[in-house]
């Protein structure tokens, strides 16, 4: 049975940036900014093509954005996704709004599998995934993770981590969980978030690059989708964490326990 | 932190504003590319140079090429570099769409290439090498040869190499001894030795095919008698399998840099069976390699800038974490000692490289646009005109990010004081690999020579007014945009004096004294190229002003320009009044008096 798979790709600032706080605490300072695709999309867009790639089928990417976003729809497009999906949105957006919004595309395309990052390195929720599974009345698995290393040979031929039943109704998953793995047998359709230890994502070949243009992006609005994506969230401050104190030295382990213990009550 | 390898903001400021690269696109040689092409196209690459090419520099630094059982192994990591590179478009972004090319402007590609070089030269080297050997074949080769020979190279299933020294012919292609005797069968069956030949031989692709200059029996002496062979390591028996064609490594250079690429001495026809296939005509070898100088060149230029960026990059991160002593008035002993960054003499440093860097960016950048516009502009004339510039270009794109780009890794490892001496940081190994710069495509001697005895004078000062108008195009620009008019005024000034000086030793010629022309023909380049780099820095400024916003980076930029204008073109006065007065120091010196 062929696969159908739903990625995300979220424009999200690039950590090799400087972010900073602006001055009146109400958000980040945009200017000299560079922006790039959130790495556990990035990452979900790799799965979905190596799922695709063993079983057949297509992956539709999907980003909720200005027309900025646009370039992280192609960079999913020159790694090998089918089509892309636009939602031309330039306001605030939470990410009750988002779930919503890919719950609607996903009653439209029906798709197996959701594979979306486990969070955005921009404001790092981790909600999304959850939401849209919930509301969807899917199964969800998050954390997915590979049993095998980066470096391992399963990797390095770009298998799957995770892997389908025979009979394509079941997805296994293995999840990052607090000192260990778990395992997971989800009934498809299924809601999968990323970690960062899923996979390696592939650089686009330059003959892809070329090629994701012509491509076929679909064009939507919350409003088409009928979701109302006013926040129901407001940022009230924004600001650095305070700046790390100098370090002291102490003469002696007793010290060391007496200060921990008065001044710093850590133990 | 992750080295950036080149600061982002300066290609996109140098491609957009200074150059406004995007305009290539509206030409038809362009139609298939977008700007969105080409943004990811350089994101992909500038990613992977950081991800996954810098983290194989060292290693590679550190293990180089080994010889083996007859033949090159190369370090384990170009096994699984290689076939990221020829995905990527390293081989075949500039090329056409004809022969499986993606057809983009060689000045993006050179500006994505900067990173490449920039993460690890050695590995990249590869790709170029491949490359011109490949674009030799497809401009010149016979349709068989290209069916033979193009894919293969082009799909990077093989590699090439540009066989050219010998060693009684490096500076002096016309005494390239190399013999190749016709046969019944087409080929030609070839003899003789090469030396330092770059990727002379690896052990990631099937085959290997040396672009070899070579004397067919019976040709005139001197350049006239150099014909180009492709020579691949295996040749295509009658039943379509590869077998060895009597190229042998005879030994690997060991070499102060670029380690990672092994440069090979090679033997041809040892046993009399190495077969040979002329490209083109006979005798023409030359010809066809001076044609493909050009792009060379540039790319000679591109790997001096790229290794004095990435050093510098590591520099000023240095120079920012780095603390060490006062400032010398200060009067508190027990004040907190301050960043590198912050004395006097350190930011003096890396301004310079800052100049050097971003200035020799411009020069290699502007040189990749006219190489577009002489290819693809839509007036003949323009094409003309065009090609005349970057003829005059071409030797100081060569040799002013290999000299300059010399001296500033030398002070990127300054700046780390004791530390850039030691391989714990990695400036000492930026500085070997730069040094290759001066001498490979024609060493810094001979491109002076180029400039002044042939590109200036060409066709009666042809050469020279070009660059002039181009100069002085640079100057109403920046007095357009409001840059400050000494600034202008310098330039315009040098651009006298050079012009003065250029008719001087023209005149020397034509009076019959050509040493006496030539006699300050490495001063005359520095004196040019300085001058042209000062233009390069005035229209960064212009295009600083023409910016609606102004950011911290613009400011860089035009301190930068500033200090270029300031320290460095004053001395082509006295640089010009050496190469005409014909100062005799070294001429005079007798045999015995070294
Ligand atoms: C690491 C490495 C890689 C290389 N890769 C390749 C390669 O892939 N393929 C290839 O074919 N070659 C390659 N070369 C060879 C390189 O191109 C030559 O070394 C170079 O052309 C200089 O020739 P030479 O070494 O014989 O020096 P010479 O020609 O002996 O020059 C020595 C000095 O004399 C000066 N000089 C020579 N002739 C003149 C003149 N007429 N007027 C004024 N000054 C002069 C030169 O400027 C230089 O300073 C490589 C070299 C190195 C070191």
């Amino acid at each position: 049975m062929p696969l159908k798979i739903l990625v995300t790709a979220k424009r999200v600032e690039d950590s090799e940036s400087k972010i900073r706080a602006n001055p009146a605490g109400t958000g980040i300072v945009l200017e000299g900014l560079k922006y790039k695709m959130n790495p556990f999309d990035e990452i979900g867009v790799e799965e979905a093509l190596r799922l695709v790639a063993k079983h057949g089928g297509e992956v539709v990417v999907a980003s909720i954005g200005s027309k900025d976003c646009h370039e992280q729809l192609r960079q999913a497009l020159a790694m090998g996704a089918t089509r892309a999906i636009w939602v031309n949105h330039a306001g605030p957006i939470d990410q009750l709004g988002v779930a919503g919004c890919l719950m609607k595309i996903c009653e439209r395309e029906k798709p197996n599998l959701a594979i979306l990052g486990k969070q955005s390195i921009d404001d790092d929720q981790n909600q999304v995934g959850q939401y849209l599974a919930e509301w969807l009345g899917w199964s969800q698995a998050t954390f997915a993770s590979k049993e095998e290393s980066l470096d391992s040979d399963a990797e390095k031929s770009k298998t799957p981590a995770l892997k389908l039943t025979a009979d394509g109704a079941w997805v296994t998953v293995v999840r990052e969980v607090d000192g260990g793995l778990e395992t997971l047998e989800c009934k498809l359709p299924a809601v999968v978030t990323t970690d960062l230890r899923l996979n390696q994502p592939r650089f686009s070949k330059l003959p892809d690059i070329m090629k994701a243009k012509t491509k076929p992006l679909e064009e939507l609005t919350p409003a088409a989708l009928g979701v109302d994506v006013t926040p129901q969230l407001t940022v009230t401050s924004m600001k650095a964490p305070p700046a790390r104190k100098a370090g002291i030295k102490v003469p002696d382990v007793a010290a060391l326990v007496d200060k921990l213990k008065n001044e710093a009550k850590a133990i | 932190m992750k080295n950036p390898l080149l600061d982002d903001r300066d290609l996109d400021f140098q491609l957009r504003a200074v150059l406004h690269a995007d305009a290539l696109l509206t030409l038809p040689a362009f139609a298939h590319v977008s700007a969105a092409d080409l943004d990811a196209m350089l994101s992909t690459w500038r990613r992977f140079a950081r991800d996954v090419l810098l983290p194989t520099y060292r290693p590679m630094d550190e293990q180089p090429a080994v010889l083996r059982d007859g033949g090159v192994v190369c370090h384990p990591a170009m096994k699984a570099l290689w076939p990221q590179l020829v995905d990527l478009g390293a081989i075949t972004a500039s090329r056409p769409l004809g022969v499986g090319g993606q057809q983009l402007p060689l000045t993006h590609v050179t500006a994505g290439t900067l990173y490449l070089m920039a993460a690890n030269l050695s590995a990249n080297g590869f790709a170029g090498l491949t490359l011109g050997a490949g674009h030799l074949i497809e401009a010149f080769g016979s349709d068989a040869l290209k069916a033979e020979l193009l894919p293969p190279l082009y799909e990077g299933r093989w590699t090439g190499t540009m066989a050219l020294t010998e060693p009684q012919a490096g500076s002096s292609l016309a005494d390239v001894r190399t013999r190749a005797t016709p046969t019944a069968q087409g080929h030609f069956l070839v003899s003789g030795a090469k030396l330092f030949i770059s990727g002379g031989d690896n052990d990631f692709v099937e085959n290997v095919v040396h672009l070899t200059l070579a004397r067919l029996d019976g040709a005139p002496a001197g350049t006239r008698g150099i014909s180009l062979l492709a020579i691949p390591k295996k040749r295509r028996a009658a039943d379509g399998s590869l077998v060895a064609n009597d190229v042998k490594v005879t030994g690997l250079i060991h070499k102060l840099g670029w380690r990672g690429i092994p440069s090979a001495a090679l033997a041809f026809g040892e046993a009399n069976d190495c077969h040979g296939y002329l490209v083109g005509e006979a005798h023409q070898g030359l010809k066809y390699m001076f044609q493909m100088m050009n792009e060379a060149r540039i790319m000679v230029g591109a790997n001096g800038v790229a290794t004095a960026a990435v050093a510098y990059q590591q520099a000023v991160a240095y120079a920012k974490d780095r603390v060490q002593g006062r400032p010398p008035w200060a009067k508190d002993p027990a004040a907190p000692p301050v960043r590198l960054v912050e004395h006097a003499d350190v930011r003096r440093q890396l301004l310079r490289q800052k100049a050097i860097v971003e200035g020799g960016t411009a020069l290699v950048l502007r040189t990749a646009h006219l190489a577009d516009l002489a290819a693809h502009a839509a007036e003949p004339a323009q094409r003309h005109d065009t090609e005349r510039l970057l003829s005059v270009l071409t030797p100081l794109t060569k040799t002013f990010p290999a000299e300059k780009g010399f001296e500033s890794c030398a002070l990127a490892v300054q700046v780390h004081g004791g530390y850039g001496y030691s391989s714990e940081y990695p400036v000492e190994a930026w500085l070997r690999d730069q040094k290759l710069n001066t001498l490979h495509e024609g060493t810094t001697g001979i491109q002076g020579l180029d400039l002044l005895g042939r590109k200036v004078v060409a066709d009666g000062g042809e050469g020279w007014r070009a660059l002039a108008r181009a100069v002085e195009a640079g100057c109403v620009r920046a007095e357009r945009a409001s840059v400050p008019a000494e600034w202008t005024r310098g330039v315009r000034e040098i651009a006298g004096v050079l012009e003065e000086a250029t008719l001087a030793l023209a005149g020397k010629a034509l009076e019959g004294d050509v040493p006496g022309m030539l006699l300050h023909s490495a001063d005359y380049l520095d004196a040019v190229s300085t001058w042209v780099v000062a233009w390069l820095w005035l229209e960064q400024a212009a295009a600083v002003h023409e910016a609606p916003l102004r950011t911290a980076f613009h400011e860089g930029k035009l301190r930068a320009a500033q200090y270029w204008l300031a320290t460095e073109l004053p001395r082509c006065r006295q640089l010009a009044a050496l190469c005409v007065a014909g100062e005799d120091s070294y001429a005079q010196v007798p045999e015995e008096g070294w």
